[in-house]
């Protein structure tokens, strides 16, 4: 394989401040390889957006601060690099992409005008060059009338059309790295099925790599590479798409199979018993372990470690299969 | 319980609390403690804070000041607190029918409100001395007014708002009575509010009484009230200050009482309620 | 911008109806109007006789209509008082108030923004607890007793500044001051409030990872949308400022149009008291429509 393009080691964020002091992502380490998509998977809280604006050093601080671990990029470790040096990367290297599109732009501007300036902010160009390439990212987002949005306002878009315009906004200084954050949580799922096809397009064309977060498995098994399932602040298992969906190792992976409805299958959906624990209420052993139908009693005294088994990796003392 | 210990670690409140009772106990008590407001003696006049037989000293009638001031204090308060609570229930009542009924009647209320609330409450305690004479009817006028309006206002943006809320489009489709869904459903939603923003209006109040009274248009002699003390004394500023001063220091006390109870019981409400608070309160 | 056009008319039709109730207002006060000009030994045919010649004892609507006409036409009648024309004392009331209130809407703008921006800059430091305590006392000080502390500390102690009268700006600092002094407070909380309240919006996080600077952020962005609050702010304060003048001006013995109204409220002087009051309503009128259209122009979404 390549070498990573972002690679993510060790990488723990707390809670830092009036007395409490707790770790909400826990040694998380995860690698992102040139023209794949990467999708991050998890229910909500589970620390997947964290680790993904942490990358961008976007995550409110204080009170979160990175408390271990690096990012690498290029040569750099993000969490070190100073604010002048990651404003220059955001945007032009790695780019982002959120989840609600309408409260996500700024109101009181354009569409246009919010592009131009994001241009303006990396590149000394002239109003008309900079206008030029906002026009081509609409385009390259897959807006049909560029000059139209281009002129409109966040409030006069539907959210389909204000995700792409957000798209078009990461896309037009043409970053190495998308980081999309549940990008079409907010949408319909017609519109979701278009966004979706555009990242792919957009891995298959200008060969980007990209960060998908989201929780829904059916869009990871459309249009993701490899994955990485997280639970309670850490990596419980990461592999690539087919081996993890088809042979799902953790039993957390394998219960969220469980909860998925499919039409061919005449399954009852089983959902997880229990509760995910709270990240400053975590059990010494396995985070787990109180909902897990497998559990041991080492699970309960000892933290598992991510170790490799068959082609994924796994933090587990018993996998399934 | 829980919400009492939470309003008594709230230190703006309590601070608040403790300077209003101590005014309520003088307004209501003072008078007949400190004997006639309106016993002259020339030769007495001009007494600094301290001195024997008059606890703040005397004006330049020889009047008692603490006698003076602690029933400009009940009348202040009787004022401020009775008119801004009546304008409290009519304000409430009408933002409730405005902001549900919606339509044309909504279209005249909320037309009227806006014109209103955009006078300031010296301006039309000013207009209606200039049409009923001076005392205190026009300054009761004047707040009763433009506090109903004001809480009005805000209480109809509230009721927009919550009627929109699923739990009220369910009670709707449920059957129930407009009657039942204003009182039961939207009225406990809006009354902190308004209760809230009425205590802040008090504050206005004092002062709107109590420049009327500065300039001479409110409370007439032989009335006293502490604007037209303040008044008074600020020709023997050189001479013995505390006429002026003791009845001034009054005022600001009342007034930052009731804003910090104000702002107290608005760190109680939850945190939606309180940005409607904030837009209101830009008089 | 319908909408706008209806506020418009709609906010004249209202103006017109507010100047009939406080001109109908005025004139109906009973019959004490003649005592500002009869002897008190005047009989009751007297006083009957002087209200038919001032056209008292008339329909109040004719008295309107006669009074409009006459207002168009620049004759706004005599005071009762010392019987001088009007509008020979309209023209320099209305100038020194234009000035009072003109300099005290900047003083209130020009200072309140700035400290409600560094306030919310500088969030829980000390610069911040110390403007947000100062802008908490600024609201409870009643503008009355700021005054006559201001006079006693900076005339009557200090003596840098006259006390009362007008000419030249020195005379202006203290009342312009004591006017503004409230809304300052009031616009440093709510310019502070109101860009807190816009940092922490998602538009912030999204400029942030397109690569723009926070000080591109802060003073384009989240100030552009902070300042909306503060238009419909501005159209109220002209409200506020009128109302306060009354008592400022009277204080400093600042010849304006407040100080006039008041004293011919006093003396029951009723022609002054008409055209004052009713340029008033005016003035106060039109700051508001002035903000709504503000508010209207400068919002995207009703400007549309």
């Amino acid at each position: 394989m390549d070498t990573p393009l972002l690679d993510i080691h060790d990488l723990s964020i707390g809670l830092r401040g009036d007395g409490v002091g707790y770790d909400i992502v826990r040694n998380v380490s995860m690698s992102l390889f040139p023209t794949e998509i990467l999708a991050i998977v998890g229910e909500s809280g589970c620390g997947k957006s964290l680790t993904a604006l942490s990358v961008l050093a976007l995550h409110a601080s204080p009170p979160l601060h990175v408390t271990s671990g690096s990012i690498m990029y290029d040569g750099r470790d993000l969490t070190k690099v100073s604010a002048s040096q990651m404003r220059a990367l955001r945007g032009a290297e790695i780019a982002m992409v959120f989840q609600d599109p309408m409260s996500a732009l700024d109101p009181m501007f354009t569409a246009g005008t919010l592009l131009t300036s994001a241009v303006q902010a990396h590149y000394k160009v002239r109003y008309d060059v900079a206008k030029n390439r906002a026009l081509e990212a609409l385009a390259d987002a897959g807006i049909e009338d560029p000059r139209r949005r281009f002129a409109e306002y966040p409030f006069q878009l539907s959210g389909g059309m204000a995700q792409r315009v957000m798209i078009a906004l990461a896309l037009v200084n043409d970053p190495k790295i998308l980081i999309a954050d549940e990008p079409t949580t907010a949408l319909d799922v017609t519109v979701q099925a278009q966004i979706l096809d555009r990242l792919k397009q957009l891995k298959a064309e200008r060969g980007m790599s990209i960060i998908l977060i989201t929780h829904n498995l059916g869009v990871v098994a459309s249009v993701a590479d490899r994955m990485v399932v997280m639970y309670a602040g850490e990596v419980v298992e990461s592999g690539t798409v087919e081996e993890v969906l088809a042979t799902p190792q953790h039993p957390y992976t394998n219960g969220l199979l469980g909860a998925v409805p499919r039409l061919n299958s005449d399954a009852t959906l089983v959902p997880i018993m229990g509760r995910v624990p709270q990240p400053n209420d975590l059990p010494p052993g396995c985070s787990f372990a109180d909902r897990c139908g497998r559990v041991l009693d080492v699970c309960r005294a000892e933290r598992p470690q991510l170790a490799v088994r068959r082609n994924s990796e796994v933090r587990c003392y018993n996998p399934v299969g | 319980m829980n919400r009492f210990r939470r309003a008594l670690k709230n230190k703006q409140l309590v601070i608040g609390s403790i300077i209003a009772l101590v005014i309520v106990v003088l307004g209501i008590f003072g008078p007949a403690i400190f004997g006639d407001y309106a016993k002259q003696d020339l030769l007495r006049g001009h007494k600094p804070l301290g001195t024997s037989g008059a606890f703040f000293g005397t004006d330049a009638l020889g009047r008692s000041l603490a006698a003076r001031a602690t029933f400009g204090i009940r009348i202040s308060l009787l004022v401020a607190i009775s008119v801004t609570g009546l304008a409290m229930v009519l304000g409430t009542i009408i933002g409730l029918i405005a902001g549900y009924v919606k339509g044309v009647i909504d279209g005249v209320i909320s037309l009227l409100i806006d014109f209103i609330w955009g006078f300031p409450l010296i301006l039309v305690a000013v207009l209606a001395a200039a049409s009923i004479g001076s005392g205190l009817l026009p300054v009761i006028f004047a707040v009763g007014l433009v506090n109903t309006v004001a809480i009005a206002r805000v209480v109809r943006g509230e009721v927009l708002g919550i009627s929109e809320k699923d739990f009220v489009v369910a009670a709707k489709a449920g059957g129930y009575s407009t009657m039942r869904i204003i009182t039961k459903h939207i009225a406990p939603n809006v009354i902190p509010v308004a209760l809230v923003l009425s205590s802040y209006y008090v504050a206005v109040a004092i002062i709107a009484e109590a420049a009327l009274s500065f300039v001479g248009l409110g409370a007439q002699p032989p009335l006293p009230s502490l604007g037209q003390m303040v008044s008074e004394g600020r020709n023997y500023m050189r001479l013995n200050h505390w006429e002026s001063t003791i009845p001034g220091v009054i005022i600001f006390a009342m007034v930052l009482s009731v804003s910090l109870i104000g702002d107290g019981l608005r760190d109680l409400l939850d945190p939606r309620l309180r940005t409607a608070l904030e837009r209101a309160r830009v008089k | 911008m319908r909408s706008l056009l209806k506020t418009v008319v709609l906010t004249l039709l209202l103006l017109l109806a507010s100047s009939f109730a406080v001109f109908a207002g005025i004139r109906l006060s009973g019959g004490d109007v003649t005592a500002a000009r009869l002897p008190a030994s005047a009989t009751a045919a007297d006083r009957q006789l002087f209200r038919h010649q001032m056209g008292l004892d008339q329909p109040i609507f004719k008295q309107y209509s006669t009074y409009m006409g006459d207002l168009f036409r620049g004759d706004l009648g005599n005071s009762l008082t010392n019987n001088a024309k009007i509008s020979a004392l309209a023209v320099d009331k209305i100038k020194n108030s234009l000035i009072l209130g003109a300099t005290s809407m900047l003083l209130v703008f020009g200072i309140g923004i700035p400290l409600g921006m560094i306030a919310s800059l500088k969030r829980n430091s000390w610069v911040d607890t110390g403007i947000t305590s100062a802008s908490v006392a600024g609201m409870a000080v009643p503008n009355f007793w700021l005054a006559l502390i201001a006079i006693y500390l900076f005339s009557t102690r200090l003596g840098w500044l006259p006390s009362a009268g007008q000419g030249g700006i020195k005379y202006l600092v203290l009342p312009a001051f004591v006017l503004s002094a409230e809304g300052i407070a009031l616009t440093v909380r709510m310019t502070r409030s109101a860009m807190l309240d816009n940092l922490n919006q998602d538009f912030v996080r999204t400029l942030r990872a397109a690569g723009l600077s926070e000080r591109r952020i802060y003073f384009k962005h989240v100030l552009r949308n902070s300042m909306l609050p503060i238009i419909s702010l501005a159209g109220l304060r002209v409200g506020q400022i009128v109302g306060y003048a009354l008592v400022v001006e009277t204080i400093f013995g600042w010849p304006g149009v407040g100080q006039i109204l008041v004293n011919a409220v006093l003396r029951r002087d009723y022609p002054v008291v008409q055209f004052f009051a009713l340029l008033l309503v005016l003035v106060v009128t039109l700051g508001n429509l002035a903000a709504s259209i503000g508010y209207t122009l400068a919002n995207p979404k009703l400007r549309k």
